[in-house]
């Protein structure tokens, strides 16, 4: 079972993101899965961070423990790579990361704009008024403390819209023409960057600029494409919105 | 004398078999262009040597600060020289790339022939240019007569001062000295240990030739790649991406473990590393800034691994160590057997890499798990070790041999403790005079003295009264 904050409402950018290239991961694993929304699903993580599968009697969040635990269960798609490339997966999904989940965050929290008309209203939603604008508050002040921390904290946006670009021009390349970003079989990396490319080139914000910059890498689009058609077509979810 | 300086290497090649080290007579140069604050010599208080020193037995050490003096003009000198080489507009396409090649050869073969950093004082100019000439060497045909009109106002990079047998012992620093390294951009090196005296107050800065502060070490070295001392030039775009990549693996996994290692870990914080910083700062800092700097990493580190409550604290460490030695274990994998991280010339990568796992190395460290695991990773140790005795040849010799490691520590002692001395001596006779003088022991008045001695109250009453 995979929880996730419930779409529509409250669900953010990051956090869609994050759901998606889990449910991703899953379904090229062949696993089946229910996603359940709730919208205390913060909460209910042992790490604190969505998403989070329960099975059976364990609970684990965050991709890269569910891989490795998922792995312990006997599935994996990362067997086929040898060593470096391995690395090179491991280091292209830090990069992931490092980037466009900051990007994203920054994005959501710390950009004015944003954080007033979108963020606010939809992280408090669930909650009675005091509660939502404490919450957001919050949430805020924490996420601003963490950019402080590693050194973003003093990006203006168009910094922060170019390392996107940078970061979309290095998977970009690495991807080259090849249908996954390692040949022919999808791997966690694959499961990511669709996770964080689609959401970020469906979600809609106050400013598209974000999702203009990942449109101009036209084999990442085609790429989201493909995994979409392949993986959830056929399950006609309408969960990715 | 300088442009004479490389091919009057030659003829001197077989002076030294030791190689790079060889020039540990300019152990010191490294850090001479630093004004007056000895202090900021490096410590070396007889930490391991390094491989990159090996029987550093010059007798030429003795008489090293005259001839630091000289080596650092001279190695300023060699800088700018050096510097032409990149800063050719028309040349860069051609002339890096074969300048990587000819650097990367020139570079193997500077070890066998380094004769430079050797025997005569003024060869000091050549040591500065000691490994610096095995990138140079190449471009000496290029553009010996070029002008230096780009050297009107070098840029100055302020850094943390060399200790364990590194020419840096912060992360940051390092890696943008190592980066300028592999470019030979002409940088003059102030190695200090005061962060309030750097322009911005925290270190590594660069101060450009316009006069701008950049502080930030990603933007040091975008900087430096501005000015055109680009080290990735010659790499494919994939080969850029992947530059991304690991670089982002290298900040969220090892990054982590080594701010643990070096500032939160009580018994490596209090043996190694407060000690250092503590010993390199200037009197009123020592006892503040090591402490505040370790707040400000363990905040730091904090935030950045998220909430965890106190009993997963142990939890969250050995997850971190484990993560920070699969990380290892990946760069160990996709360095395999070459000689650089994308082959035979250092990129920005390798710099990065190079400063995290020299630091790693080199660092006696009482609680070593990582270091353990890291040292049984031998094309990484192989790796950092080449790098060491290439680029930083006397600087890594910083940590001496034993005959002068006891000298070392007592010659930076000594203007320490002789002002010391001397101002508590002062201290001492201002405060007995002023006790005399305020209690009226010893009086300097003619009139009417207290408790005058009573030959000199007498000697004065008889003068007066002869008057």
């Amino acid at each position: 079972m995979l929880y996730c904050i419930s779409t529509g409402e409250q669900i953010l950018l990051s956090d869609n993101a994050a759901s998606l290239a889990v449910q991703a991961f899953l379904q090229m694993c062949n696993l089946p899965i229910k996603v359940v929304c709730r919208a205390n699903a913060e909460y209910m993580s042992p790490s604190g961070k969505v998403p989070f599968i329960h099975v059976g009697n364990q609970v684990v969040s965050e991709l890269g423990p569910i891989v490795q635990f998922v792995k312990a269960k006997g599935h994996s798609l990362s067997d086929g790579l040898d060593e470096v490339q391995k690395a090179e997966m491991k280091a292209y999904m830090e990069l992931v990361n490092n980037m466009l989940l900051t990007a994203e965050l920054y994005l959501q929290w710390c950009d004015e704009a944003t954080v007033g008309e979108i963020t606010h209203a939809r992280y408090g939603s669930p909650y009675p008024w005091p509660l939502n604008h404490i919450l957001a508050y919050q949430k805020q002040w924490e996420i601003k403390r963490k950019m402080k921390a590693i050194g973003w904290g003093k990006k203006t946006l168009d910094q922060v819209l170019e390392d996107v670009d940078q970061c979309c021009q290095a998977l970009s390349q690495r991807l080259g023409t090849q249908p996954y970003f390692f040949n022919k079989q999808p791997t966690e990396l694959d499961a990511l960057v669709f996770g964080h490319l689609y959401t970020i080139l469906t979600t809609q914000l106050t400013n598209d600029e974000l999702s203009e910059k990942v449109k101009n890498y036209s084999n990442l689009l085609a790429f989201c494409r493909r995994i979409e058609q392949h993986y959830f077509e056929d399950r006609g979810k309408d969960r990715l919105s | 004398m300088l442009l004479g300086g490389p091919p009057r290497r030659s003829p001197r090649s077989g002076t030294s078999p030791k190689g790079p080290q060889s020039s540990t007579g300019h152990v010191h140069f490294g850090k001479s262009p630093q004004t007056w604050p000895r202090r900021t010599r490096p410590r070396s208080p007889g930490l391991a040597a390094p491989s990159g020193v090996r029987g550093s037995t010059q007798p030429k050490r003795r008489d090293f600060p005259r001839r630091a003096w000289l080596t650092a003009l001279s190695r300023y000198g060699a800088r700018l020289w050096m510097g032409r080489r990149p800063s050719l507009p028309e040349a860069r396409g051609p002339a890096p790339r074969s300048a990587a090649a000819s650097r990367a050869s020139r570079s193997l073969a500077s070890p066998e022939t380094s004769p430079s950093p050797l025997p005569a004082t003024t060869r000091g100019a050549v040591a500065g240019g000691g490994s610096v000439q095995g990138r140079a060497g190449a471009q000496k045909e290029v553009f010996p007569g070029q002008g230096a009109g780009k050297m009107a106002a070098p840029m100055e990079l302020f850094c943390w001062s060399g200790g364990w047998g590194l020419p840096s012992v912060d992360l940051d620093s390092l890696a943008v000295l190592t980066y300028a390294r592999f470019t030979g951009a002409p940088l003059k090196v102030h190695k200090i240990s005061n962060p309030w005296r750097s322009p911005s107050g925290t270190l590594p800065a660069l101060r450009t030739s316009h006069g701008e502060v950049i502080s930030v070490p990603h933007k040091i070295i975008t900087h430096l790649r501005k000015e055109k001392y680009n080290a990735d030039y010659d790499l494919s775009a994939r080969q850029g991406a992947d530059t991304l990549a690991f670089m982002s693996l290298l900040e969220e996994k090892l990054l982590p473990v080594l701010v643990h290692t070096f500032w939160i870990d009580t018994k490596n914080y209090v043996e190694v590393t407060r000690k250092w910083y503590a010993e390199a700062m200037p009197f009123p800092l020592n006892f503040f800034l090591p402490g505040r700097m370790q707040r400000q990493y363990m905040e730091r580190l904090q935030l950045l691994s998220g909430e965890h409550r106190p009993e997963d604290e142990e939890e969250l460490e050995k997850e971190l160590y484990r993560e920070a030695r699969e990380c290892l274990t990946l760069l160990s994998q996709s360095l395999g057997t070459q000689k650089f991280f994308f082959g035979d010339a250092p990129a920005s990568l390798d710099a990065f890499v190079f400063s995290y796992l020299a630091l790693l190395l080199q660092a006696k460290l009482p609680n070593g798990k990582l270091q353990a695991h890291l040292r049984g990773l031998h094309n990484l140790c192989a790796y950092c070790t080449h790098i060491l005795s290439l680029y930083f040849p006397w600087d890594g010799a910083e940590v001496p041999p034993p005959r002068h490691t006891p000298a070392g520590p007592e010659t930076e002692e000594e203007p320490y403790g002789r002002r010391n001395q001397i101002l508590s001596v002062l201290a001492g006779l201002a405060a007995m005079v002023g006790y005399a003088l305020l209690s009226g022991i010893v009086s300097i008045q003619r009139a009417t003295p207290a408790r005058a001695p009573s030959t000199r109250a007498l000697g004065m009453a008889e003068e007066d009264e002869e008057e």
